[in-house]
C-alpha cells in the first residue's frame, strides 16, 4: 500500500429496485458515487488506472443487503462525517450509504474476513407455518451434509459448519420471516434460499421462498461476532 | 397509474434476464412527469442498446428543461419480458413513471437503422396503440419519428403521424409546444396534424400520397419538399452535462461531448457526411467547461469526444493538452473515435491515451487508389503505411481497418487490393515494432458489404446481389495475408435486408407487419436476425426484395425519398456521381473552399469552426 493512503469503510445499502443490480454493477455505482462526490480517492498504479476501491461479498441478483459494506482508498483524509456527507448526497436513495469511518490501512480485506451472513428469509405459500418450517429445518440440519448443484457442480455442505447458528422464527406471517445465519468464503457459501428450498422439500407442502434480505455481514473473532464498522 | 403498474412489473421481474433494464431509478433520471404535456420518448431496442443515445438524450434534456413539458423513456423489453407481460396484460410502460405509453400525449421514437422497425411496431402494439397511424383516435398520443433513417421516411411513414427530418435541439420544443397549444385550444387530432405539417422540417406523411412518377406528393397544402431542421450554432444548446447514468454495463457507457456536428470530407458512399451538413465545431472553452461539468455531474471514467471525425476538429490539440492536464492522476481516460488516417491523428491518439494503448481503428474503406478515388476517400497508400509505422514506433501494437465491399465499379482487382494493402500494412507494423514486440502485432480486418443510401452520390445505384457478395468475400479472403490477420465480415444478408429498406417506398411497410407479424423482432441482433422470415414476409407483401435492393434509378426518375430535403441538392449529388465515375476526387469545403453543395444556403447555416462563421457562400 502506498504511504499516504487512507482507507475509508463504508456500509450501504441495496434496497428497492437496486436489489436487481448484479455486484459489478453495485460496484460500478457507488465508484461513480464516490467520483461524483469528488473524494480525493486513490489510483491504482499500471496501464490502466482506476479508482483504489474493494467490495464485501457478493449479493445475488434480486437480493436486497441492509449493511452491505466497500472500502476506498483515499490520499487525504478526510473527516469521515464530512465524506459521508458527501458520498450521501451523491447516491442514488436504493443504494443509501449509512456509515463510514476509517479503518486499519494494513487489515485484511472485506472478502477475506468476513465470513458469517445474516439473513431475513421470507416463506409464504400453502400450508406454511413457523412449525411446519422448523421442522423441516431441524430434519435437514439433522441430516449433517447437504448437497447442492451449482452450474453442474455438486458442492457438498457441512451444515454444523456452515450454520454458526440456528435459524430463528423472527415473525409468523404470513409469510413466515426467518432469521438464518450462515458461512460464507472459500469452501462456499451457503445460500439461505437454497437451505429453505431444500428443507421445505422434506416437509408436505407448497412453500416458496419469497424474498432473501441480508441484513448483516459479520466478522467472526476468537467465537464472538462483529461487524466490520 | 404509477405505482400500481409497477407493483404489477415488479412482479414479472424475478424471472427475466437481466431486470436491471427495467428498474429506472438511475443516477440523472428526471423526476418532474406531472407536467401540462407529457412526451415518452423510445428508442426502438434494448436498454443497454438505446441508452447511450447521444440524439434522444438531448431531447429527454430539452424537453425536461421546458416548463410544461416532459420526457420520460422507454425501450423494447427483451423478448423474454415482452411475452410475460403479454401474459400479464401489462402494457409498455415509461420507465420514470412507470405510466402505459398509450396515456402520454406523445410518443417520440427515433430511427437509428433499418433493422429495428419490426422493434417499432413491437412497441406500438405492446402499447396498445394501433399500428396504422389512420387507425388511431382522438386519445391515443401522437406517434411522431425521427432520426437518421428519418431521411427516407416511407417503409415506416404509415405507422407514423409525424417524422422530424433533421436536428431536434430547438425542433422537439416546437412539436410539443404546438401540440400543447392545440391541446388547449380543444383541436383534433387532424387539426394537430395540420399544425405539425406547418412546422419547419416536419413531415405528416398522410398529407402525402403515392405519385404516378414513383415517390409520393401532397395532397392539399402540405409542403411537395420537406428540407431538414438544422441548428446555426452548436453552442446555443451546450450538450446534456446531467445525462441519466445507467447501472446497467449499456453500449457506450460513459459521458459523451458532441465537439462537431457534420462532416465534409465528401466520402461519396457516406449519408451522414451528406445529411449532417453543414461543419459546426464546438469551442475548445465550451468543450473544456462541458467535459469537466459532465464528468462531476455523471463520475463517469471515461469521456468521448464524438462526431463524424473528431480529428477534423481545428482546436482539438488544445482540448486534448488541456483536458489531460487537468484529468491527470484521475484515472478518467479520453476516448476519440475512429481516426483519420495520417500523422496528426497518431499524435492526437497518443496525447488522449495517457500511455495505454489498446488499439486504433482506421477506414481505408477500399483496397486500390482507384477506387479510393471514386469514392473520395482522400487517403492515399503511402498515408496508411506511414500512419500504421507511426502507430506501431509509438507503441500501438494493435490496429483495426475497416473496408467495404460491393461499391460502384469495384472490380475484382480492387478487391485483390484490399489482400495487398493489408499484407503491406502488416509488413510496415512488423518492421515498426521492436524485433522483441512483433509477435504481439495484431491486424484486424472488418469488412462490410455497401448499402447505396439515400441522399448520397451514389442513390442512383442499386445494391450488388448477396449472392455476388458471397463470391466478392471469397475472392478478398484468398487475396488476405496467411497468417497473422483477424479477418471478420459483416453478414452480407443484414446488409441487403438493410438495402432494401434503405431503400425501398411506402410499399415495403407492408413487408415489415409482415416480417413483425410472424415473430421478426430484434433483426440487428446476429442470434435474432433470420433472413426466411423476411423473405417470406415481402412475397406475403407481393414485394420482389431483390428488385428493390438492387434497382438503379435514371437521373431524372423519382426516387422514394425525393420529398425530403437534406440540404444537399440533387443537382450536386449527380454532379458528385459523375465525377466518381470519372475517378475525379472533390475537396474538404470546410477547409479548401466552396464545393457548391447548396447546404448553407438552403439551410440558412454557415460553416462555424473555432467559434468563427465562414461566410455563407
Amino acid at each position: 500500500m502506498a504511504a499516504g493512503e487512507f482507507r475509508l469503510r463504508v456500509c450501504y445499502a441495496k434496497a428497492g429496485r437496486a436489489r436487481f443490480l448484479s455486484h459489478l454493477e453495485v460496484m460500478r455505482a457507488l465508484e461513480r458515487s464516490a467520483r461524483r462526490a469528488a473524494l480525493p480517492y486513490a489510483v491504482t498504479k499500471g496501464f490502466s488506472p482506476r479508482m483504489k476501491a474493494a467490495f464485501g461479498p457478493a449479493l445475488p441478483v434480486g437480493t436486497a443487503g441492509e449493511r452491505e459494506y466497500f472500502d476506498v482508498w483515499l490520499t487525504q483524509p478526510v473527516p469521515a462525517p464530512e465524506a459521508l456527507e458527501r458520498l450521501g448526497s451523491a447516491t442514488p436513495p436504493d443504494l443509501r450509504v449509512a456509515e463510514a469511518r476509517y479503518v486499519h490501512e494494513k487489515g485484511p480485506s472485506l472478502t477475506a474476513a468476513a465470513t458469517v451472513a445474516r439473513y431475513e428469509v421470507a416463506v409464504g405459500g400453502e400450508g406454511v407455518t413457523a412449525e411446519l418450517i422448523e421442522k423441516a429445518l431441524v430434519t435437514v440440519v439433522g441430516e449433517g451434509r447437504l448437497e447442492v448443484e451449482h452450474k453442474g457442480k455438486i458442492k457438498v455442505f457441512d451444515l454444523a459448519r456452515s450454520l454458526p447458528e440456528e435459524a430463528r422464527v423472527r415473525s409468523c406471517g404470513p409469510p413466515v420471516i426467518l432469521e438464518v445465519t450462515t458461512r460464507m468464503g472459500q469452501e462456499g457459501s451457503l445460500r439461505p434460499d437454497v437451505l429453505l428450498t431444500e428443507a421445505l422439500s422434506r416437509v408436505p407442502c407448497d412453500g416458496a421462498v419469497v424474498s432473501v434480505t441480508r441484513t448483516d455481514i459479520l466478522i467472526e473473532e476468537e467465537g464472538v461476532l462483529r461487524r466490520p464498522l | 397509474m404509477g405505482p400500481e403498474l409497477w407493483q404489477r412489473v415488479e412482479t414479472l421481474l424475478a424471472c427475466v434476464e437481466r431486470p436491471v433494464r427495467y428498474i429506472d431509478s438511475e443516477w440523472g433520471a428526471r423526476r418532474v412527469t406531472d407536467t401540462e404535456h407529457r412526451s415518452v420518448l423510445l428508442y426502438p431496442d434494448t436498454y443497454e442498446v438505446g441508452q447511450a443515445n447521444q440524439g434522444l438524450a438531448i431531447l429527454y434534456d430539452r424537453l425536461n428543461s421546458t416548463e410544461g413539458l416532459s420526457a420520460e423513456r422507454a425501450y423494447i423489453p427483451w423478448v423474454d419480458m415482452a411475452a410475460r407481460m403479454r401474459a400479464a396484460e401489462v402494457p409498455l410502460f415509461s420507465l420514470e413513471s412507470c405510466s402505459p405509453v398509450a396515456g402520454f400525449d406523445l410518443f417520440g421514437i427515433t430511427l437509428p437503422y433499418e433493422l429495428t422497425y419490426t422493434n417499432v411496431l413491437e412497441a406500438l402494439d405492446l402499447a396498445g396503440i394501433p399500428l396504422n397511424a389512420a387507425d388511431r383516435s382522438e386519445g391515443h398520443p401522437l406517434v411522431v419519428g425521427g432520426g437518421p433513417c428519418a431521411y427516407n421516411p416511407e417503409p415506416v411513414a404509415r405507422f407514423f403521424d409525424a417524422i422530424l427530418i433533421g436536428e431536434g435541439e430547438d425542433a422537439v420544443v416546437d412539436i410539443a409546444r404546438a401540440h400543447l397549444e392545440a391541446k388547449r385550444s380543444g383541436a383534433s387530432r387532424d387539426e394537430v396534424l395540420e399544425r405539425f405539417a406547418g412546422l419547419p422540417g416536419v413531415y405528416v406523411p398522410q398529407f402525402y400520397r403515392s405519385a404516378a412518377g414513383g415517390g409520393v406528393e401532397p395532397v392539399g397544402t402540405a409542403p411537395s419538399l420537406v428540407t431538414k431542421r438544422a441548428l446555426g450554432d452548436l453552442g446555443e444548446h451546450r450538450p446534456p452535462v446531467c445525462p441519466v447514468v445507467p447501472y446497467m454495463d449499456v453500449v457506450h457507457d460513459r459521458f459523451t461531448v458532441e465537439v462537431l456536428r457534420g462532416c465534409t470530407r465528401g466520402c461519396r458512399f457516406c449519408q451522414a457526411g451528406m445529411v449532417y451538413r453543414p461543419v459546426r465545431e464546438r469551442t475548445a472553452d465550451d468543450i473544456i467547461r462541458d467535459v469537466m461539468e459532465g464528468l462531476r455531474c455523471t463520475g463517469h471514467d471515461e469521456v468521448s469526444l464524438t462526431s463524424l471525425s473528431t480529428t477534423d476538429h481545428s482546436q482539438l490539440e488544445e482540448v486534448l493538452r488541456r483536458l489531460t492536464s487537468r484529468l491527470e492522476g484521475t484515472g478518467v481516460t479520453i476516448s476519440l473515435p475512429s481516426l483519420r488516417v495520417d500523422a496528426f491523428s497518431v499524435s492526437m491518439a497518443r496525447l488522449a491515451s495517457g500511455g495505454r494503448k489498446s488499439g486504433l481503428t482506421f477506414a481505408p474503406e477500399a483496397g486500390t487508389q482507384r477506387l479510393r478515388d471514386v469514392i473520395n476517400k482522400n487517403v492515399s497508400e503511402d498515408d496508411l503505411i506511414e500512419t500504421v509505422s507511426r502507430a506501431f514506433a509509438a507503441g500501438w501494437r494493435r490496429v483495426k481497418l475497416y473496408f467495404m465491399i460491393g461499391l460502384p465499379t469495384e472490380t475484382d482487382e480492387d478487391i485483390v487490393g484490399i489482400g495487398d494493402l493489408v499484407t503491406r500494412v502488416q509488413r510496415a507494423a512488423r518492421g515498426a515494432a521492436p524485433a522483441s514486440d512483433r509477435g504481439s502485432v495484431r491486424i484486424s480486418v472488418s469488412v462490410s458489404t455497401f448499402v447505396p443510401k439515400a441522399h448520397t452520390p451514389f442513390q442512383w445505384e442499386g445494391q450488388v446481389p448477396v449472392e455476388d457478395i458471397f463470391r466478392r468475400q471469397e475472392v478478398l479472403r484468398s487475396a488476405m495475408p496467411r497468417k497473422g490477420i483477424d479477418l471478420s465480415w459483416h453478414d452480407a444478408e443484414v446488409s441487403f435486408l438493410e438495402g432494401v429498406i434503405a431503400r425501398g417506398g411506402r410499399e415495403v411497410s407492408e413487408a415489415i407487419e409482415h416480417a413483425w407479424r410472424a415473430g421478426a423482432r430484434f433483426d440487428a441482433w446476429s442470434e435474432r436476425f433470420d433472413l426466411a422470415t423476411w423473405r417470406e414476409a415481402f412475397v406475403s407483401a407481393g414485394l420482389d426484395a431483390d428488385a428493390i435492393a438492387s434497382q438503379s434509378y435514371e437521373r431524372d426518375e423519382r426516387l422514394p425519398w425525393r420529398h425530403i430535403s437534406s440540404g444537399v441538392s440533387e443537382r450536386y449529388l449527380w454532379l458528385e456521381r459523375e465525377r466518381a465515375v470519372a475517378g475525379v476526387t472533390t475537396v474538404d469545403c470546410s477547409f479548401d473552399g466552396c464545393t457548391g453543395c447548396d447546404a448553407c444556403g438552403t439551410l440558412g447555416v454557415d460553416i462555424v469552426l473555432g467559434g468563427e462563421s465562414r461566410g455563407r457562400r
